[in-house]
């Protein structure tokens, strides 16, 4: 029985899950992204200062990763440092974006699969947020409306929170998080300029100064974004996973890892990273190699050639193509599917012993979880690896301001070359993310981006082989083939960006 | 505009984004109405990247939780719609269809009118959802500058042919009620005080097609470092203080008024960050190759013939 699940919403933008269904079994699954727009057809011959502007409009979830990672990219073609404070101003305006987004992805995405949001009808306390969203679903429900008390209703069927008080937290903190992702939005924004979309960003660093003022307002805002953490959203997922325990071994990949780490110490292209960067394949670690990335097209909507190595990407859009399934393409390193995101961030600096922040909330969790660390390979895995990516980053953050320097220059001076090419790696939220660039007579001759969606929800490759996380809902058991509420939770776990993924 | 049509367009925004904050006398007038027949506001994404919907949730004139507990019309978003899969293209169905009664259209993100596949919604381009949507809509608003003008998708270059929304609807020789708020990402102020806007004392005065109110003058004439720009006190590289027009800054053709209202929470934008604007809300964002967002290379060039 071939069951599609798309459109599927709480991700960012358009994708649809093809699914095989026997015995109310997944045995075939296949991810298709549904948007293209061409941004390396857009980027090719322009000036090279308008990447870290144009790339971050691939994404408006997470428009820092972008423009960082061009920046990176930048900086090695045009053979640039930053200053220390510039640098330092690139870490708190990305590292503030990681922090809204995990928040924004596990209340306002994620949660609405797990939390019964009719439990706040039976709200018995004072709270007056909760009061109005209570009294605000009883005069839906009574209003005889075709679809009352949306956007929160319909929702799909399936087994949610039973527990009423677990529930009430949750919506509780899901209405406070929507306050926390605007307060890490503003701190990154006191030094980006805006968000969505920074201008400040550029090669070489920051156009803001690094002022007692900004880096104050910066400090307390990132101090309670911080608590929320601490406070609500741990035990939020604490909550989940006690709830759906099965969770950890359903929507588990084939389980190679890759992370490029993030959040450089200093400002040296080869510094050391807050995470690690690397390659997991079994128990085995390597570092990451550029060139062993190609990318097939054999099953995506292109007539190009198949296997370009990031190097020499270019494409041919081919929508009437037969084979063709999807527009996103097949990244494989070495030839291997690869997952990429927190669970693999987490993973791979933990399998190094790099930081020891890392390994001791992962000893802790996984202790309390009764799980193994490779079991962070799973729907609650990724989710607690969003909260230990959450623990280690706010705390870096407040203390990589006390590193500024105010007054010291934030930007390089700019040489532009008329000849260079430049590879940029960092971690968006949903995971590894690569710009490279290539210049020819001062334009853009080559830009290309392999993003942490292209990875996770990749079609087969020319060999047949199923994405990340196509596997990753093969053998899930289904209660009901036409709605699938537990492969939606999987697919979510992933926190697919689909603008990405294809751009 | 008609009275009627005006009032249905007003209570459909101020539905989806909550009354708390209008002047009472408006807020006792919306409390009037029956709920059962407040239009509603279904809210899709063509070539978009998100960012409009997410700047939207970056709102400080109305809270989050107001945003949640008055939301009560806005029957479909991708980002926040608890349904998903067949279910909710049902839900969208039922509305473009004509059979679930008034609504308006929200749309993000340009169309592909040379590439139809290149934005699928359940099977369907699109382009094909838009031009049904269009003959039973009360009217729409163009949320940013892809549904406006067509934005970075309808880059020089670009494979899909993406446009606007006006332009679309203007090929299919749809006339319908049309407010165009631009920016990218669009400013959440300029959606929701538009509708304030349109509660208080009728339709916005436009120019393009865009509230007067916001875009009327030039990020330029309003810009506090005006004063250098007359004293010829130019910034000279990247980090600089001073006018940053020999850099590049393009706020003498992008409309908008960020100088005054400021971005995320009103602390801080652009060019209070030492950026130039790169005219994010202008019809030719980005549209140009040859027209670069900076002109670091055109100033080394006359410093070094000096």
């Amino acid at each position: 029985m071939r069951i599609e699940i798309g459109p599927v919403t709480r991700i960012e933008g358009h994708l649809n899950v093809l699914t095989t269904i026997e015995d109310n079994t997944i045995v075939e699954a296949k991810c298709v992204g549904e948007m293209f727009r061409g941004f390396e057809m857009i980027l090719k011959g322009r000036d090279p200062l308008d990447a870290q502007q144009i790339t971050q409009r691939i994404c408006g979830v997470c428009p820092y990763a972008h423009a960082i990672a061009s920046s990176y990219a930048q900086e090695q073609a045009y053979g640039l440092q930053p200053p220390a404070n510039g640098r330092i101003l690139h870490n708190l305006i990305q590292g503030a974006n990681h922090l809204y987004d995990y928040l924004l992805h596990f209340y306002q995405l994620a949660a609405l699969d797990f939390v019964d949001i009719t439990a706040v009808l039976k709200y018995q306390g004072k709270d007056a947020s909760l009061v109005k969203v209570r009294e605000w679903v009883k005069a839906e429900l009574a209003s005889g409306k075709k679809y009352p008390a949306a956007p929160f209703l319909p929702r799909q069927d399936g087994r949610y929170l039973e527990d009423t008080e677990a529930n009430i937290s949750a919506i509780k903190n899901y209405l406070e998080a929507m306050e926390m992702q605007i307060i890490g939005n503003q701190a990154a924004a006191i030094f980006g300029g805006k968000f969505p979309h920074a201008t400040a960003i550029f090669p070489g660093g920051c156009t803001q100064e690094a002022r007692i003022d900004l880096i104050a307002a910066y400090r307390s805002k990132i101090k309670k974004v911080r608590n929320f953490i601490h406070e609500k959203y741990l035990g939020d997922i604490l909550a989940v996973a006690g709830a759906f325990p099965d969770y950890w071994q359903i929507g588990v990949s084939p389980g190679n890892m890759l992370s490029y780490g993030m959040l450089p110490l200093g400002p040296a292209p080869d510094s050391d990273r807050l995470m690690a960067g690397g390659v997991l394949m079994g128990n085995q670690m390597t570092p990451v190699d550029f060139d062993a990335i190609t990318q097939d097209v054999g099953h995506s909507k292109y007539s190009s050639a198949s296997g370009q190595s990031v190097r020499h990407s270019a494409i041919t859009p081919a929508p009437h193509k037969k084979a063709g399934y999807s527009w996103i393409k097949a990244p494989r390193y070495h030839d291997q599917v690869m997952e990429v995101g927190p669970a693999a961030r987490v993973l791979v600096d933990y399998h190094q012993s790099h930081n020891p922040q890392i390994r001791q909330l992962v000893d802790h969790f996984a202790g309390q979880a009764g799980i193994k660390p490779a079991q962070l390979n799973s729907v609650l895995g990724r989710h607690l690896s969003r909260g230990i990516c959450a623990v280690v980053i706010a705390d870096f953050l407040l203390a990589e301001t006390e590193r500024l320097e105010p007054g010291a220059p934030t930007m390089a001076e700019l040489n532009i070359p008329a000849e260079a090419e430049g590879f940029g790696a960092t971690e968006a939220s949903r995971g590894a993310l690569l710009h490279y660039l290539r210049l020819e007579d001062h334009k853009i001759a080559t830009y290309e981006c392999v993003v942490p969606t292209t990875w996770n929800s990749s079609p087969q490759d020319d060999q047949g082989r199923p994405g990340a996380m196509e596997s990753a809902l093969v053998g899930t058991k289904v209660a009901d083939p036409q709605q699938q509420i537990e492969a939606n939770r999987i697919i979510r776990s992933f926190d697919p960006c689909m603008a990405c993924s294809v751009h | 505009m008609q009275r009627r049509m005006f009032l249905k367009m007003a209570a459909t925004l101020v539905g989806a984004f909550g009354v708390t904050g209008l002047p009472l006398p408006v807020q006792a007038a919306l409390k009037r109405l029956d709920p059962r027949t407040i239009p509603k506001l279904i809210y899709l994404q063509g070539l978009s990247c998100s960012g409009c919907s997410i700047s939207l949730l970056q709102s400080t004139s109305t809270s989050p939780l107001e945003m949640i507990t008055d939301y009560s019309q806005l029957v479909f978003h991708t980002d926040l719609s608890a349904t998903s899969g067949q279910q909710a293209m049902a839900l969208i169905d039922d509305y473009i269809n004509g059979n679930a009664g008034d609504y308006f259209l929200a749309l993000e993100g340009s169309i592909p009118a040379a590439m139809p596949e290149a934005c699928i919604i359940g099977h369907r381009p699109i382009a094909d959802i838009i031009a049904q949507a269009a003959k039973t809509m009360s009217g729409a608003v163009a949320v940013g500058t892809c549904a406006c003008d067509g934005g970075i998708p309808a880059a020089e270059g670009n494979p899909t042919g993406a446009v606007g929304l006006a332009e679309f609807l203007a090929t299919k020789k749809i006339n319908k009620p049309l407010i165009q708020i631009p920016g990218c990402s669009v400013h959440p102020d300029w959606l929701w005080q538009t509708i304030v806007h349109l509660v208080r004392v009728g339709m916005p005065e436009l120019v393009n097609g865009a509230p007067k109110l916001f875009f009327q003058r030039t990020v330029h004439e309003q810009c506090p470092r005006y004063h250098d720009f007359q004293q010829e006190i130019y910034a000279k590289k990247l980090g600089d203080k001073g006018c940053l027009f020999k850099l590049g800054c393009l706020g003498p053709v992008a409309r908008g008024d960020c100088p005054t209202r400021g971005w995320n929470g009103g602390q801080t934008w652009c060019i209070d960050c030492n950026a130039p604007c790169i005219a994010c809300t202008s019809p030719s964002f980005a549209r140009q190759k040859s027209q670069p967002f900076y002109r670091l290379t055109e100033l080394n060039s006359q410093e070094s013939s000096r």
